[in-house]
Order: C-alpha cells, then structure tokens, then sequence
C-alpha cells in the first residue's frame, strides 16, 4: 500500500507535470477485501489494490480533467497533458472562481492497525460465528465483511497539500426462516469493534420475531421508523436538498426557504467529519477542509453544503464537500447526523395506539424532489403497534410519502443513535416517530 | 497477455487451485458534459487490471491488481487461491462447475465512426448547441447535454484451457430539459432518461439520435408539464411505451430470473426472486402475449459479446415462452442447480470485480399491434412514457414506477398531458393483465448502462429489446 506521504509526492509530481494555469491531482489508493455469505456459506470472497490518479487542469477558466491507474512516468505525464489538452479545448466556465487556496486539515490519519490486520482468515471466523447464529435456530443467513485501507491525497497550485489515512470496516446480516427475516449492521474504522456473534444473534432475534407476518389494510398511519430507516432518509435528504447546487437550482425543499420552520423544532440535522465515529477524510477531493455544517436547526432550514464552485456561486463559505472533479453533481454532505433526542425507543412505540414499527426500508426511489416524496418498501421486520406495544409482524408494506411532511411532523427521536452507512457515506441517527406515514401498498 | 495469464493460472494451480481463470481489462472513457451554458465535464479516463479468480479445496477466491506484470499476476494469483482457502472454512456443497468446451477465438463489437478519434470540438459543440436548444423555452431554467464513450478490451484465460481476446466500444448520448417553479420539478428526457441512449456502436449513433432536431420538442414538453395535472388515482386500461417496457422487463423479469438470485446468492444486498427453481417448465409468468428472450448476440446491444466472463460463447435462450417460465439467467457455479449448462451470463464490471449472473438482452418479444390501432382499440386509458423514478421489493414482485409524461386516452386517442404519472403492480398479476404488445415497427433495442448488483457494487451494461405494451386494469396515480 502506497504511503500518504508517498502519495501526496505522486500528487505533487502530476501538479508540476500539468503545464496549465492553475492544476490540481488527487490519489485515491485503496486496498480492500469483502468476504460475502448466503446460505450460511462463503459464496465470495474478494479483494483488490488500486490506485487512482486524477488531474484537474485548468487555463482561465477552461477546466479539463483527465485520470489513471499506470502510474509510469510516461503513463503519469500522459494523463496531465490529456487534462491540458481537454482544458485547452473546453469552452470557458465564466462562474469557474479557480481553484481553493491552502487551509491545513486536522485529525486525517485515521486508521486503525486492528482494521488492516483484519485479514481473510479473521473474516472467516467472523463468518462462522454470524452464520452459527443463524444455523442454530434453522434460519439461513447472508450477508457481508468488508475491510478497506484508503490513502488520500491532493495537491494543487495555489499550494494545497492534504493527505489521509482511512480505514474502514462494515459488516451486515440478514436472517432468513420461512416467512420472517431479520436484520443487524455495523460500521466503524476499527474492525476489532465487530462483536460477530452479536450481530448474528440481533438479526437471527429479529428473524424469529418476525416469522408469520399478518397483513395491514395500506392507508396513512403513525410510524416509528428503525435506525437504518432513518438513515435511508437521510441519504435522499443529502441527495435531493443538501446540496448547493441542488438548493441554487431550486431543487432543493431548502431552496427559498432558508430561516424558516421545514421540519418539526425536534430534528436537527449537521454534518460533521470529526465526530467520534465519522469515517473517511476530514477534507474533500479539491483539499478544503471539511467544516462542521448546521443543514437544518430545530426544524429550520440553516444552510446547504458548498465545494469551492458552488460557495462562490451561491455566495457561502466553502464547507468542504466537494466530490472529485469533474463533479456534474454538486457538492454533497458525507457524515451527516441526526441530533439525538430525549426519548427511549420504548417511549416511541409506547405513544402510539395503532402504528407501524419499520426496521430498514428497501430500494426507497424518489418520485418527486422538492418534497423528497419517496416510494419504497418495508424489509427484515415490520411490525403492528398496538396499544404502545409491539403485537404482530406485518407482510413488507410500501409506502410513498413526501418526507419533508413527515418530518414536519415528527413527533420524537430517541436518545439512542446508530452509526449507519458505507465507510464512502455514513449517517449517524436515532429512530424516530412521524405522525403520519402513508402506506400505499401490501406484497400479500 | 497470454503469457501473462499463463504465468497467473499456473501460479494459481501450483498453489492449490482446482480451477482459475484470469482476466487483463484495458478501459479508456470520455465524458462530457454541458448544463444550463457552461461545460460541467470534460474527463478523460483510463484503467488496466488484472483479476485472478480460483477454486479451491471447493470454494472461490479472488484477487486483482492494477500492476499488469508477470510477478504481480503471479502474487495475485497466490492470494487469490489463499483466499479461497479461507472461505472454505465456512463451506457448503463444494462449487460445481458446469461443463464447457474451451473457447478459443477473438470477438470485436460494432464501430464505424470512432468516437474517441471524433474531435473534442465537434462533440463539445454539438452538446452546447442541443443545451442552448432547450434554454429558448423560458419556462425551462436548467438542461444538460451528455456524451460518453467507452472502450475496453479485455483478455480471458482459464486453467481448463480457454484464451479469448474481446472489444468493446460503446458510445452514448442524450438531453434533458427541467422545468421549475416553487413547488415542482419535472424533467423531460431523449432518448431516454437516465443517461440517454446508449448502444455498441461509434459516433454514427450520435448522429442518429439527432438531439438537436428533439431539443425544442423536449423543452416544450417539459415547459407543458409544469401545469399538466396529475393523474387521478384509479385503476386504467395502460399503454406503457418502449423505454419504460425496457425498465419493466428489467426490473420484474430480468432480475428475478437471474440464477444466482433465485438460489438466494444475492438475499443481504439486492435480494431474492418469487421465482423458484422448480418452477422453471411450469410458473405461469405472463399471458400468452409474453415472450422473453436473453440473448447476447443482438447486434449493437450493451448485452452483447462474443464470450461471457466465464468464457461461455453467447448465446440466445427463451425465459418466458409466451407466459410460461422456461429458462432462468445462468452462469457455470449456478447452471448446476437447474441441470443446464450455462447460457452464458456471466459478466464482470471490470478486471477488480466477480463475474455475476447479469443480463444480456433480456427482451420482450414484439407483438403485431400497430400502435394508433392500440391506442384506438384501448378506447379509455393512459398513455405514458419515459421513465421518471423506479421501486421494486426484494423478491421483485410488488413495483412502482413513475414516468415523466403520459397522456389520458380518451375516445381512442391521446388526449390530456398528464405529468410524472406512476402506477403500481404485483409482478404476474401485471404481467398476466398484459394483452397487447405492439410490431417490431415499433420495437427497439435500449440500452441501459447503470444497472447495479453486488457486493463490491458492480454497475452492469445491459439492454432490453421492447415495444410499447397494453396492460388491463392497472392501479395509478399512487399515493398522489
């Protein structure tokens, strides 16, 4: 694995080598493994090494981009003069402010030993002790270990120079029995955090409880909606609304609506690279610093997230969340959390006299983005609320709700948070209860 | 390359394999793009790998690298098998193989006009010319114009003695107008949304498509839009067009036949299929009007090739035999199961990834309807094209999707626009409701080049050969 000295060096080296105005490279070395289980067996089991070299060029404000994985001399000069060549013949960006100037990172060597340790042999016993759990109850189980190492670094020519250490690991469960399923999921930089056998038993648990599901007339109902629901949510939010070219191109629900009351006063959302369990870089692909970010404050739309092209443009600082250029996307928000709030999981369900208790949602698509109105199904543990209880398991429901609506109407969020996500984008969320949450359909 | 996929396959033997194979992948693409006046990309991209694959002691193993050397093919080959060795401590039934004659050959997709050797200027000025186009509609405040191309050539070796050389060149375009005021977005798409279109083929498809010429047709739809009303909800006699067909098929035929699905090899990410292996010679899929084909020999198609990443020749195989399941999507590690050899799907997003069980062409077979004959004969229903948003469960059956634009029928001709209509379905009730299938006047090949699977995520190039279809009673205007 390529050092992260090494690779800023590499990045320098293609900054000298791009005769242009201003230039920027980015290294992205990954080495990563996954070890995948279905039918209580390892059915994959793969790895990989890859470095990516990528180059901004830029002559006025004529931008090209070019990128590679030989890393030869030759090969190297090639993709900086490919990106001289695009920027020479791209028509000007008027908008394009040039590239960010040099502000130091903090807290970028992340990772963890126990993590790159983490070899496929570990994750074999990993496996079978998920997969015992499962095994032992006469449910078949699925699922995944992944480890990863990442080294990140940019340079440019107004002097940026930032580099990363990353580790990653992240492992999820399904348990399968005849009519009910079962759902467990963890993520950290640290693989020695992964108790396996404790996650084998909270999806197996959750398998069971579910087995023989009832069906539920569709129609609007109050939810309490699971971790891994809420970071689903979270994921569309950042996707459809965080951004500030979503929010300057009037996309976004937050665009014209800056200062005023979009969700309940009891959600708030920020992002935040330096949190204890963020993963990933604490600077974005151009090297800017990520900045801790308020999105939305006691339910009052706050700000979107920048990258140096959209700050300018929209006239905010740049927070530090550009993804590699070229970037048709816009900026977009990688640790986003979901402020805690003073309620027990059992206080959610307790308030409810008829509802629905969802563990994670399945393939959620947007239909309309203003509103974030998402259509999906339910999966791996529904269940009724009766009486402030949980009383039965439900066949998958979809739904399809505006969720700037429903989250209006939010009516409490645990105390409790659960680190959701890919070691690229993670959110860290309570579950909440929403009001009202309209069920549009039934897989009988 | 063929020494160097000598020397991996013999590392690989002589540390315990049973069977390996090993892919070289050379890829280059270009991407470009302009939106609302300005350029937003113009990237250049390339990449090289190998990836060696091994069975051993019963299981699989799989390493890759960027480093093409002898040494590094042969490190690689080593890890591969240690890998496979340390799944077989959590092991079923040993992975059978289905039996396969070596294949031998060379294979190169279609091209006559290269589109990397096309110049930067031309297909810069085509797309600015397209996006400036769609900006003369004033109701609509942000367009995109995209080009891509991609090519790879690929190497594929195994230890039973398979060496084939394959290439690819695959080319795309397409335009988009978005209209918005406070409170909605509607887009409108050509040819079709998602990427625009996409075929093997050169720039001369480019050409073809003509985005110039439907630029203001599009922004005019999609300014219309912004005050077309919604569909009432109900239930209606549905004409679904050629694209969203396309998407139809894909989601609720294409991936619930997929083998490796079926036998729960994808349950934790992409999920299962209501489709049993016991059912395939019985399930009633679809009425007699539903035919399906996989077939990896469709000229021009994302789903073609001369050999699949198992080194499987391609091939043509029926699914669906006008409603009745008859075949499933198969690999060698899965075709087992079903007591079949291969047909020939299994396919690699890359040298650093697994060949899966993916989808060729998977293709509904055209009917004989004309399609104003279908429209006039349907007498009151809904027309709707372009796909806008998809949700399907994790066993495929119960779907939703939206499009861009439909238009109420009425009196048996298109009438009212209708904007972002969306229905709903159970996956055989929707297909056993369809009674209609228009002619091969109006069926085409689509390309679809996003589809995602996996665990590493690997995002496929597939196509589906479609025509425009009639389906009875169909819930709409769901949730609206």
């Amino acid at each position: 694995m390529i050092t992260p000295q090494a690779a800023l060096e590499l990045a320098q080296r293609a900054v000298s080598l791009t005769h242009a105005d201003e230039a920027e490279a980015l290294v992205i070395a990954e080495q990563s493994a996954l070890t995948r289980f279905a039918n209580n067996r390892i059915n994959q089991n793969v790895a990989e090494d890859d470095v990516l070299l990528s180059v901004r060029a830029v002559i006025g404000q004529q931008v090209g981009v070019a990128s590679t994985n030989r890393l030869d001399d030759e090969s190297v000069a090639a993709c900086c003069a490919s990106a001289v060549e695009s920027a020479r013949i791209a028509p000007a960006d008027p908008s394009f402010p040039g590239l960010p100037d040099y502000e130091p990172a903090r807290d970028s060597m992340r990772a963890v030993e126990a993590t790159r340790a983490f070899d496929e042999t570990a994750r074999a016993q990993a496996v079978g002790a998920i997969v015992a759990e499962s095994a032992s109850r006469g449910l078949t189980c699925a699922g995944k270990i992944r480890v990863s190492e990442q080294v990140i670094a940019v340079a440019n020519s107004r002097g940026v120079q930032q580099m990363a250490a990353l580790t990653g690991a992240q492992a999820t469960v399904l348990s399968m029995g005849e009519t009910g399923s079962g759902w467990a999921s963890f993520l950290s930089r640290d693989a020695s955090e992964l108790d396996a056998a404790a996650l084998g038993t909270e999806a197996a648990d959750l398998a069971v409880r579910s087995a023989d599901p009832t069906d539920l007339e569709p129609g609007v109902y109050p939810v309490v909606l699971g971790p891994d629901a809420v970071a689903d949510i979270m994921d569309f939010l950042a996707y459809t609304g965080f951004s500030a070219k979503a929010f300057e191109e009037k996309r976004s629900f937050m665009s014209g609506r800056v200062g005023t009351q979009v969700f309940s006063p009891l959600v708030t959302i920020i992002d935040d690279a330096y949190s204890d369990t963020a993963i990933g870089a604490t600077f974005d692909f151009e090297g800017a610093p990520k900045r801790q970010v308020p999105l939305v404050t006691e339910g009052i739309a706050f700000q979107p997230v920048t990258d140096s092209y959209w700050a300018d443009k929209a006239g905010y600082q740049n927070t530090g969340h550009a993804l590699p250029a070229p970037n048709p996307y816009g900026p977009m928000p990688m640790n986003l959390e979901m402020i805690e709030g003073e309620n027990t999981l059992d206080e959610l369900i307790g308030s409810i006299d008829r509802g629905v208790y969802v563990t994670r949602f399945h393939y959620v698509n947007v239909e309309d983005p203003v509103r974030v109105t998402l259509t999906g199904m339910t999966r791996d543990g529904t269940f009724l609320i009766e009486n402030g209880k949980l009383t039965r398991p439900l066949k998958n429901l979809r739904f399809t709700q505006p969720i700037v609506e429903a989250l209006h109407d939010c009516d409490g969020v645990t105390a409790e948070r659960k680190f959701v996500g890919t070691e690229e984008s993670a959110s860290l969320v309570p579950a909440l209860l929403l009001a009202h949450f309209n069920f549009t359909g039934q897989t009988s | 390359m063929r020494d160097l996929i000598t020397a991996a396959l013999e590392a690989a033997l002589a540390a315990g394999a049973t069977y390996a194979d090993a892919r070289v992948v050379d890829s280059s693409r270009e991407e470009l793009r302009y939106s609302t006046g300005r350029v937003e990309v113009v990237e250049r991209t390339d990449s090289v790998g190998i990836g060696v694959r091994v069975l051993a002691d019963g299981a699989w193993g799989f390493a890759s690298t960027r480093e093409v050397t002898d040494a590094s093919a042969v490190e690689t080959a080593r890890r591969a098998a240690a890998i496979a060795k340390a799944s077989a401590l959590v092991a079923g039934a040993p992975v059978v193989l289905a039996p396969l004659e070596p294949a031998t050959g060379t294979w190169a997709g279609p091209c006559e006009i290269d589109p990397f050797a096309v110049p930067l200027e031309t297909k810069l000025a085509l797309l600015e010319a397209a996006d400036a186009a769609m900006r003369e509609q004033p109701e609509v405040s942000i367009t995109e114009a995209h080009f891509g191309c991609y090519r790879e050539r690929k190497w594929f070796g195994s230890s039973e003695g398979a060496f084939t050389e394959q290439s690819f060149t695959e080319t795309g375009a397409g335009i988009v107008a978005y209209a918005i005021d406070s409170d909605e977005v509607v887009t409108r798409s050509y040819p079709n949304s998602h990427g625009g279109g996409w075929k093997q083929a050169g720039w001369e498809y480019v050409e073809s498509l003509d985005l110039l010429g439907h630029a203001p047709r599009v922004a005019e739809q999609a300014a219309q839009l912004l005050t077309a009303p919604l569909v009432d909800p109900g239930v209606v006699d549905l004409i679904i067009d050629g694209s969203q067909m396309s998407l139809q098929v894909h989601e609720s035929i294409g991936h619930p036949t997929e083998l490796d699905r079926v036998l729960g090899e994808e349950a934790a990410f992409a999920g299962t299929s209501w489709v049993r292996l016991e059912d395939v010679g019985s399930l009633t899929y679809g009425s007699e009007h539903v035919t399906v084909t996989a077939d990896a020999t469709v000229p021009g198609s994302l789903g073609s090739f001369g050999f699949d990443d198992d080194g499987v020749p391609a091939a043509r195989d029926v699914i669906v035999d006008r409603g009745v399941l008859t075949g499933l999507l198969s690999s060698r590690d899965t075709a087992p199961a079903l007591g079949r050899a291969s047909n020939g799907c299994a396919r690699a997003d890359g040298y650093n990834r697994i060949p899966l069980v993916r989808m060729t062409t998977v293709s509904l077979e055209p009917g004989t309807w004309d399609f104003d004959d279908l429209v006039a004969d349907t007498g009151e229903g809904l027309y709707i094209e372009t796909n806008n948003s998809w949700s399907i469960d994790d066993k495929r059956l119960n779907f939703q999707f939206a499009c861009e634009i439909g238009w109420t029928i009425e009196n048996g001709e298109l009438a009212k626009m209708v904007r972002t209509p969306n229905y709903t379905g159970i996956t055989p009730k929707f297909w056993a409701s369809c009674d209609a299938v228009c002619s091969k006047a109006h069926w085409d090949v689509w390309g679809l080049n996003n589809c995602g699977k996996g665990e590493p995520m690997q995002v496929a190039h597939v196509a589906h050969g479609a025509a425009p279809a009639r389906f009875r009673g169909v819930q709409v205007g769901v949730g609206r």
